[in-house]
């Protein structure tokens, strides 16, 4: 009997342990979960977060090449400032504007050209971390024929994505 | 070249390990079990329910948390078919860096069991490992006031309101629950959330997925509840 009870005695001492451990295991878990949530983040903005159209020169343009837009308050603004032996560039959208108007100023074949890019814009989001920017659709361009020949579009979507060019421009032959 | 991993990264990693060493811990000294454990006692042992704690504490200390309850089946002290039920939200007003305010609120809910894995099932105290399927369909708005155009300099109207979002995900667990006093626990849970699918509308992501938490392929997430047996 005295045996029995000394064993029943352990085994509510075993009990006893294990549920004091257990309380106190978990107690020190969730204070450690707590601190590592609560205290850190991480901030996940895309690396390449530039949102423009890529045009690609048919060929290579002897010539230097000015292309600007006009702002807000009536000033114009260049935008690639006089390159030269040009084969592709890269030109800004407007976030909100349905048409942007371009001048394209060639010096060796002096040449003044406007182009409109007609376009969709979509507000996009990554996080509350990142800034906001907007992705484009591409409708329509048209340009007047001074120094341009044509322009084609190759792809619609103006995202991150600066791989494939959107536009393909063909200028007047150059001697 | 090194490649750091990122923090989140880490984070996942130490939190896992953490958890792997608790649970081995308590396999040398529990005796941890998956059988089932024959004896008088009934099948069906009663029902529980249960309150979130620290959602409501990430609320108070951050942007976004959530109010959860759960009811829990108790079937032999060994199976535990489960149902979360919440409402996540997240408020964040005017960012201090990118000034944007992300608003949504919306229901979520969770189902799946946990498995007691305690060698001794009986003892009121828990060692448990379960799996959730959760499902989650909310509006979000997100607006930058005051956002100018970097080139053109017109002001823009960047505004996105009601856009109409959904996600399902899964989870992993793993958790202790402590009997406390009478029909009391106390209990946490660790969570490996994964998604399965989701939909973040024209804007591209989401930021906030109520139940699941700051929208990512996966994140960890965890528990600290309080439940009465009834």
């Amino acid at each position: 009997m005295k045996h029995e009870a000394s064993v029943r005695d352990h085994s509510s001492q075993s009990r006893g342990a294990l549920r004091k451990g257990l309380l106190l295991l978990s107690a020190a878990v969730v204070a450690c979960l707590a601190l590592f949530v609560t205290a850190c983040s991480s901030i996940s903005c895309p690396v390449q977060n530039k949102v423009a159209t890529v045009y690609e020169v048919n060929g290579t343009l002897n010539d230097t090449l000015t292309i600007t837009t006009r702002k807000k308050d009536g000033r114009d603004t260049i935008l690639l400032n006089s390159s030269t032996n040009v084969t592709s560039f890269q030109l800004p959208l407007s976030f909100q504007k349905p048409v942007d108007v371009f001048l394209f100023r060639t010096t060796k074949l002096p040449a003044l050209d406007t182009v409109w890019v007609e376009k969709d814009d979509t507000p996009h989001f990554e996080s509350v971390d990142c800034g906001v920017t907007y992705f484009h659709t591409l409708l329509s361009v048209r340009h007047t024929g001074m120094g341009i020949d044509s322009i084609v579009i190759l792809k619609n979507n103006v995202d991150y994505d600066l791989s494939a060019p959107h536009f393909r421009i063909y200028f007047t032959a150059r001697n | 070249m090194t490649c750091r991993l990122p923090i989140s990264a880490s984070i996942s990693r130490l939190a896992i390990s953490l958890l792997l060493i608790f649970a081995s811990c308590l396999g040398a000294r529990a005796q941890l079990s998956l059988k089932y454990e024959r004896d008088s006692i009934p099948l069906f042992r009663g029902f529980a329910v249960s309150v979130d704690l620290a959602g409501l504490l990430h609320k108070a200390l951050g942007s976004y948390g959530q109010y959860e309850a759960a009811l829990r089946v108790n079937l032999h002290d060994q199976y535990f078919p489960i149902v979360e039920l919440g409402i996540g939200s997240a408020n964040h007003n005017n960012d201090g860096v990118t000034g944007i305010y992300y608003h949504t609120r919306a229901p979520y809910f969770r189902v799946g069991a946990d498995i007691n894995i305690m060698n001794k099932k009986h003892t009121g105290n828990r060692v448990f490992v379960g799996v959730r399927y959760g499902f989650t369909s909310y509006n979000v708005n997100i607006s930058r006031p005051g956002l100018v155009d970097p080139v053109w300099k017109w002001d823009v109207n960047y505004d996105i309101s009601g856009e109409r979002c959904s996600q399902h995900w899964g989870e992993v667990l793993f958790g202790l629950d402590a009997k406390v006093y009478g029909p009391l626990h106390i209990g946490w849970s660790g969570r490996f959330r994964f998604r399965f699918s989701h939909t973040d509308g024209i804007m591209g992501k989401s930021w906030y997925v109520p139940g699941y938490g700051i929208q990512d392929g996966s994140v960890l997430g965890y528990s600290f509840y309080v439940a009465i047996d009834i």
